[in-house]
């Protein structure tokens, strides 16, 4: 185990001084949240994936503490404790260490602790500008740091969640696509489940279990659930309720009555997810192959090519920036666009700053609404290794 | 420096005493030496092996650092306390005892849960209804998390239990479990069922070598006469 946190500390100080000197200098607060924070509520947000790679501990009075694996949700945690409820908009900016355990054999440029520049923007309702503020405040902040080649890659979950609700399906399938949209793998089984006929997803359950659910009536359903729980001498107990057992034999029902989703819309979907390349033309991608349904979509494409716009014009270069359908789906908690910026040194393994947009993110750590918000960070080591020659 | 090679055994209970049986049936003798409540023993014969009694899952750690030589236990244990398994140990035998497998096992009552992929599809559900995402009470920490990001399934949350896991779900603490099972009677007197595909891995205990301990001469010739009795 490494006995050192960063070989080269002097030269990490002076790289996060210039950094947090153009976070300022953009009208951002600079702020300390906590290294130990309540695993529960990170456990909730992150899921268990990136929970394997925090550091989970128990302190003397049995609560369960984390070493913050982010900065992001501490910050939220940060408004939240500042302004309770009230709308609040906030611009915030950090410099900090972040802990994620590195299986063995983990490179260089993935240590157990590293140092994260970022900044995150609360509460504001232009999503487009904001969004384009971001990433050229964190653009600024590596050029300030010395950072000369590099490139933008961004993604937009906005135009996914557009495009499954333009196409006719059942609310519940649009739920599962969205909640799988993470897992590639999971989410093609999904979309080839949902485009046959679902009879054999029934199988499993029991034919007398079956025949007396009624895909409609949810009383009539729970009843036959309880019946059959009764004749088979099966106790209900735990968490989960009579009636969100019902609910779910019943959504099964309704899915395999449901004309599975037409290979059209299947196609439709697999060809956006492989839509990838200069942002600008991706744009255009879109508008071809929306054509026919454009009406549901032109608000959330407007968006995309707006904030194309707004970036140009705080200067961040567009026209080689990297668009890709697909981007975004390591990173649970964001909602909307997300970025990131590689370094061909250290390669799209490795990427040298990231962020995006979480508007769901207040309410899941303890916020009583959703907020608008975007934010950013960067891997401060790995910046200072690009920028020194060489490799991290 | 001791050139012995060690040992490390079951220090109680049948895996003991089937580990000893089994021994024995190859022609050689493991007793203690010293107060028959000790740790330390040898083989009748073999001066160059030192045995050490102590725990399963302590000996899973004894292998994993190289303390010990040579070890027997089960792979379930292996499999959750050594992260990169295979670069540290060398599976040398199975031995036919200590049989268990390590199960997903979830309430009875859940009539609409036969699968890992039905478990998935409650989960966006279970989290809108109760705030939270379900939890499963398990010993096996890492073999839980392997095993749910195989299968795709990751909105969940381990809940790690030191013992009586299989209560785990009637007692609230927990919705389902990942917990060994020889027979499933435990997990049915507790209304649990495993699911169609929720078998994780079946196990047995393991006679092992540890790649990363201190390899002697005198520790690899006593490897070698254990493993030609043992007609390996």
């Amino acid at each position: 185990m490494a006995a050192e946190t960063a070989r080269k500390f002097e030269a990490l100080e002076a790289q996060a001084q210039k950094i947090m000197q153009v976070f300022i200098k953009a009208g951002h607060e600079a702020v300390s949240p906590a290294i130990l924070q309540p695993a529960g509520v990170f456990l909730d947000v992150i899921g268990e994936s990136l929970r394997a790679r925090t550091y989970v501990f128990t302190d003397p009075d049995g609560d369960e503490l984390c070493l913050r694996p982010d900065l992001t949700v501490p910050t939220c945690r940060l408004h939240i404790e500042r302004n309770g409820d009230a709308p609040a908009k906030a611009r915030y900016c950090y410099n900090g260490t972040a802990f994620r355990f590195q299986p063995v054999g983990a490179g260089s440029a993935h240590p157990r602790e590293f140092r994260q520049s970022g900044i995150e923007n609360i509460g504001f309702p232009e999503r487009e500008r904001t969004d384009a503020q971001t990433v050229a405040t964190i653009i600024d902040a590596m050029r300030a740091a010395g950072l000369k080649n590099f490139k933008l890659r961004i993604g937009d979950l906005g135009l996914f969640r557009a495009l499954i609700k333009a196409i006719d399906m059942p609310d519940r399938w649009r739920q599962m696509l969205t909640h799988l949209f993470w897992r590639p793998h999971a989410f093609r089984a999904e979309l080839q489940r949902l485009s046959r006929p679902a009879e054999e997803s029934l199988k499993s359950i029991p034919p007398d279990l079956r025949a007396a659910i009624a895909p409609t009536d949810l009383a009539r359903s729970e009843r036959a659930v309880v019946d059959y729980l009764s004749s088979n001498g099966i106790e209900a107990m735990g968490t989960r309720s009579v009636t969100e057992v019902a609910s779910n034999l019943m959504w099964r029902l309704a899915d395999a009555k449901s004309d599975p989703l037409p290979p059209e819309n299947v196609a439709l979907i697999e060809r956006y997810l492989a839509i990838s390349g200069p942002a600008k033309a991706a744009g255009a991608c879109f508008k071809d192959l929306l054509r026919d349904r454009g009406s549901a979509m032109s608000p959330v494409i407007d968006a995309y090519h707006r904030r194309l716009q707004l970036m140009t014009e705080m200067g961040v270069d567009v026209v080689h920036a990297e668009f890709s359908a697909e981007f975004g789906r390591q990173l649970e908690y964001y909602t909307g666009f997300v970025f990131e910026i590689v370094a061909p040194e250290l390669g799209r393994e490795s990427p040298l700053a990231g962020g995006g947009r979480y508007d769901d993110l207040m309410r899941t750590v303890g916020g009583k609404r959703d907020v608008p918000a975007v934010g950013g960070a960067i891997h401060t080591e790995r910046l200072l290794s690009v920028v020194q020659g060489g490799a991290a | 420096m001791t050139e012995k090679l060690l040992l490390a055994v079951p220090s109680k209970g049948r895996l003991m005493e089937q580990t000893i049986e089994m021994f024995a049936k190859a022609g050689l003798t493991l007793r203690k030496t010293g107060n028959e409540r000790g740790y330390r023993g040898e083989i009748a014969g073999l001066d160059t092996v030192e045995v050490a009694f102590i725990s399963a899952s302590e000996i899973a750690w004894y292998l994993k650092t190289g303390r010990a030589h040579m070890g027997v236990t089960g792979e379930d244990l292996i499999r959750e306390q050594i992260s990169d398994a295979d670069e540290r140990v060398t599976f040398l035998k199975p031995l036919g005892f200590g049989h268990a497998d390590v199960v997903v096992a979830v309430p009875d009552y859940w009539i609409d849960v036969r699968t890992m992929a039905e478990l998935d599809e409650i989960a966006a559900t279970f989290r809108r209804e109760h705030g939270r995402w379900f939890r499963v009470a398990t010993k096996y920490i890492n073999t839980t998390r392997r095993f749910f990001a195989a299968k795709g399934v990751i909105d969940y949350r381990i809940i790690e239990s030191l013992g009586a896991t299989e209560g785990a779900p009637a007692a609230g603490t927990a919705d389902l479990i990942v917990d060994i099972t020889s027979t499933g009677a435990t997990l049915a007197a507790n209304g649990l069922r495993i699911l169609d595909d929720g078998v994780i891995l079946k196990s047995e205990a393991n006679l092992i070598a540890s790649k990363v301990a201190n390899w002697s001469p005198g520790a690899r010739q006593a490897e070698n006469e254990i493993m030609q009795a043992l007609g390996l």
